[in-house]
């Protein structure tokens, strides 16, 4: 129905649309989201011809090019063919005229109807949308912000148009009234097999009123996918962060920013300054919007990378399968949590990757690459903190020279630059670099002061992947409030991709993006740690779940040992899983696809 | 409009009354000159004199001064004028009509014109038209009034010749019916450009940044999204929306214009009230002065309140009803 080909708009010498192509079939609704400034709604107005700078390639509209129609064309098109719905700010409405009024006029323009016609009709559309019949004289300043929005809605339906532009159609709405009024867009497009084009940064509007969603980052389209898909897995670095800024009632990691803020770029791609995995073609070419996976994405790296991939990696010692075969993904900037019991195989996994024990079998990646061997550059790549602060720093070395050592390793930079960034380190983990405490050796230290300087130990060499096993398992609640927001808001400015070993659900759920779930060496569910936690698959992460804390006054049931056969040859949750069937105890499942999760377990398996 | 706003154009005009009926019972001298005017001393005798301070109750205390001028005031006696020997109200009626004449027909032309021109020229904004007009105005707004005045008569009256060169008609002529008006009308042409010009920059400019503002308006987007013809964007939605600051200052205006008309008068000798006072003021004919003030001052105030009643009626923000719907 409408398809836009390489449009551009300028204003003046500032170009705020880059090389947009979309294309939106009749009774589709399309979506595009982003931060305020990105463009959105230049981009609505420029299809109605409304905007105020130069206008460069193509909008085809039936095969009709709407850039080049001529402006008595185009206002026969406007409200006939294409209407909008403006956001309710700043007089949207005239203040000087009634709704009636206003609804009416653009029928009595077009000449679809006369005065009397067009006041029935327009009195029609403002009872479809609910408008008290008493409010239909009232002038704009004499109706709630709900109220106008409807006005504005009922506005756009009518000349009966094809397409409907909607721009910020539920911002500055209150809770109640936003479900409302998307419930009302939603049934008066079905209704009336409408268009839509959705120009929004709410991400609720635009998943519950949007099959196909394109978000928009400076002028340029930097993600474009089905809206679920999109929702469930950003892949460009910037949908990801937009999401991470989004609060809703399912999001349990806590909010992130986006470091930075949005400016617009000729050459290279807009994101980079703000991008936490840019490499040097980034700053130099934008990257075209290309098809990846189902969806299409600009990005040089493909989207959001990988950082660590795990494959069926597996440690025995003797004849205990420590870690068996197990697959994992960690990609850049997120916190992939590892939780599990004490002896599921979790520090061993991490023990594996930092390649203290040597792996019995199977492949570990860092950035695409295989892992061979480990020279000092990997240790730049890599780093880990330790579980109990006070033991893993040596208590002959100062605090100068326990964060220094690292660089004294690499060999990285003269004495005082190596001390400088000591210090610029301590800084950033908030902790003093006064010269007494730079002097100040582990037991004159508390426990979190000596996490923290852990963390600047393992951050000095500005590493991309941190192993954190248990990092704050020894410290007390407040303590660990403050090493767990140090660690995202590193992550958020330095695009860290972390896995946080813990047995602590409730603490993983928090700080992490994605979790996996571990016992006896096999990872039983894996997936969004808001949908694991929300809608658990696997009867162990079931019955972790309901032992995690809460602060009301029930006691938890743990759960009892239903058997006492495991030989190792099912099903490690067996014994204890209160679901159980024979098979679990003859054959291991394989983890496998279900939704949005991984899971490992033949009764989940067997329902879908 | 409310009861409130009634009562303070009463208090206002109540106020002005007691500063005319103050002013010359504290200038120097004699107050019985100050309210007579010098004229009386010609053909003052003690039995005159007598009478007078009877009349204005001078011997008696302040308030009942005042209540004695009020008395009068509400009879339309507005003092006797010894000067033309003719009672200051008939010598007022007599000039009136000429000055609301011009002063009416240039405030609605002025306002007019200042309001499409600040209109057209606010759309097409940094567009060569709207420069040129700007520029004008400008250079229009530099002048005092009475100088567009005099370039006027000097150039129509005495060199080309085509229009009269002084007072509202043509003397001694026996006109009637249309010859008559059109008479009127042609003495009439001068005198009112020169007004309306002196008045047209403060308006035009109001309006040109007014109309700047409410063009981008979130709402003249909306009219235009609904594909409305450029005339109605400009003038239906925009233009109506820029008119209300006009509107308020027109009131305003009222005082200002017969300021202006006051020159105008002189220049063209158009026997109006601004004529009438100028020599009032030559001849110290006081009681003519003291009128004139009064006559011009219920104008203003009746001007400032059609405009607050008119003002209720472009713009429904401002109103009774406005609480009805509130939230």
């Amino acid at each position: 129905m409408i398809e836009l080909r390489e449009l551009e708009v300028m204003y003046g010498k500032r170009r705020v649309l880059h090389g947009i192509n979309l294309t939106l079939k009749r009774g589709e609704s399309l979506s595009i989201v982003g931060e305020s400034g990105g463009g959105k709604t230049t981009l609505g107005l420029s299809i109605i011809g409304l905007v105020e700078g130069t206008v460069r390639g193509e909008i085809l509209f039936e095969g009709k090019n709407l850039v080049a129609l001529a402006e008595k064309e185009l206002k026969a098109i406007r409200w006939n063919r294409i209407a909008m719905v403006f956001q309710n700010v700043e007089n949207a409405l005239n203040p000087l005229y009634t709704v009636l009024d206003q609804v009416s006029e653009p029928i009595v323009v077009h000449k679809l109807g006369d005065r009397n016609e067009a006041t029935r009709r327009a009195g029609e559309l403002l009872n479809r949308v609910n408008l008290p019949e008493g409010r239909f004289y009232a002038y704009p300043h004499q109706l709630s912000g709900g109220e106008k929005q409807r006005v504005l809605i009922a506005m756009a339906l009518a000349n009966d148009p094809d397409l409907i532009i909607m721009d910020e159609p539920t911002t500055a709405l209150d809770a109640l009234t936003k479900v409302e009024i998307i419930n009302l867009i939603h049934t008066v497009c079905k209704e009336r097999e409408l268009t839509i084009l959705l120009l929004t940064h709410d991400f609720y509007a635009a998943s519950t009123l949007s099959d196909r969603m394109a978000v928009l980052y400076a002028g340029r389209i930097v993600e474009f996918g089905s809206t679920p898909a999109l929702l469930s897995n950003p892949r460009h670095p910037y949908t990801r962060g937009l999401l991470r800024c989004y609060p809703s009632m399912t999001t349990t990691k806590d909010l992130q920013g986006i470091k930075g803020r949005m400016e617009f770029f000729d050459v290279g791609c807009p994101f980079h300054p703000r991008c936490t995995q840019s490499i040097g073609i980034c700053r130099e070419k934008a990257p075209r919007l290309e098809k990846n996976d189902g969806r299409f994405i600009a990005c040089h790296r493909g989207g959001i990378i990988p950082l660590l991939e795990l494959r069926d990696l597996s440690k025995s010692f003797d004849s205990l399968k420590a870690v068996d075969s197990i697959d994992l993904t960690l990609y850049e900037g997120e916190t992939l949590a590892l939780v599990g019991e004490s002896g599921s195989g979790k520090t061993t996994t991490a023990k594996l990757i930092m390649g203290i024990f040597g792996a019995t079998e199977g492949r570990i990646y860092l950035e695409g690459k295989q892992i061979l061997g480990r020279d000092k550059s990997f240790y730049q790549r890599v780093q880990m903190i330790f579980q109990n602060p006070m033991e893993s720093l040596s208590h002959r070395l100062s605090v100068l020279e326990a964060v220094r050592e690292p660089l004294d390793v690499q060999k990285l930079g003269n004495r005082e630059q190596r001390e400088s960034m000591v210090r610029q380190i301590l800084d950033e983990v908030e902790l003093p670099s006064s010269e007494t405490f730079l002097n100040k050796y582990p037991h004159q230290l508390s426990q979190g002061e000596a996490q923290r300087v852990g963390i600047a130990r393992a951050l000095i060499l500005n590493p991309k992947l941190l192993i954190a096993d248990e990092p704050t398992s020894a410290l007390d609640a407040s303590t660990q409030a403050k090493v767990v927001k140090l660690l995202l808001n590193l992550q958020e400015k330095r695009g860290i991709g972390m896995l946080f070993i813990t047995h602590n659900l409730a603490l993983a759920r928090k700080i992490s993006d994605r979790l996996a779930v571990m016992l006896k060496g096999i990872i039983v569910e894996e997936g969004p740690s808001n949908e694991i936690v929300s809608s658990p698959l696997h009867p162990y992460t079931e019955d972790l779940l309901k032992a995690a804390p809460t602060l009301s006054s029930r006691v938890h049931a743990v759960p009892e040992r239903t058997s006492e056969r495991n030989d190792g040859t099912g099903c490690p949750y067996a014994n204890r899983c209160n679901k159980v069937t024979e098979v679990c105890f003859n054959e291991k499942q394989r983890l496998s696809s279900l939704s949005t999760h991984k899971v490992a377990c033949m009764l989940c398996t067997a329902t879908d | 409009m409310k009861l409130p706003e009634i009562g303070t154009y009463a208090i206002a005009f109540l106020i002005i009354l007691a500063l005319i009926f103050l002013l010359p019972r504290m200038m120097p001298g004699d107050p019985l000159t100050a309210i007579c005017g010098e004229e009386v001393l010609v053909e003052m005798t003690p039995e005159l004199k007598a009478e007078l301070v009877h009349r204005f109750a001078l011997d008696e205390p302040l308030w009942s001064q005042f209540f004695v001028y009020l008395t009068g005031i509400m009879h339309g006696d507005f003092g006797y004028s010894y000067y033309y020997n003719a009672p200051v109200l008939e010598i007022i009626l007599e000039a009136l009509p000429w000055t609301l004449l011009l002063v009416g027909t240039s405030l609605v032309l002025s306002t007019v014109l200042s309001i499409i021109i600040g209109i057209e020229s606010g759309w097409r904004r940094g567009k060569v038209s709207d420069k040129f007009l700007l520029t004008t105005t400008m250079i229009l707004n530099g002048f005092p009034d009475f100088f567009i005045g005099i370039i006027l008569l000097l150039l129509f009256a005495v060199y080309l010749g085509c229009l009269p060169l002084q007072g509202a008609k043509t003397p001694y002529s026996d006109l009637s019916g249309i010859n008559s008006m059109l008479d009127i009308a042609q003495h009439l042409v001068l005198p009112l450009i020169a007004l309306t010009l002196a008045q047209l920059p403060g308006s035009y400019l109001l309006m040109r940044n007014t109309m700047i503002t409410t063009l981008k308006e979130a709402f003249v987007r909306t009219a235009k999204a609904k594909g409305l013809s450029e005339v109605a964007v400009r003038y239906k939605h925009a233009g109506r929306n820029a008119l209300l600051p006009i509107v308020t200052t027109t009131g305003v205006r009222v005082g200002i214009i017969f300021t202006g008309a006051l020159f105008i008068e002189i220049i063209f000798s158009y026997p109006g009230v601004g004529l009438l006072s100028y020599n009032a003021l030559l001849m110290r004919d006081y009681p003519i002065l003291q009128g004139v003030f009064f006559i011009v001052a219920v104008f203003v105030i009746l001007a400032n309140f059609v405009v607050d009643l008119l003002y209720t009626k472009i713009d429904p923000r401002i109103g009774v009803d406005n609480t009805e719907y509130a939230h």
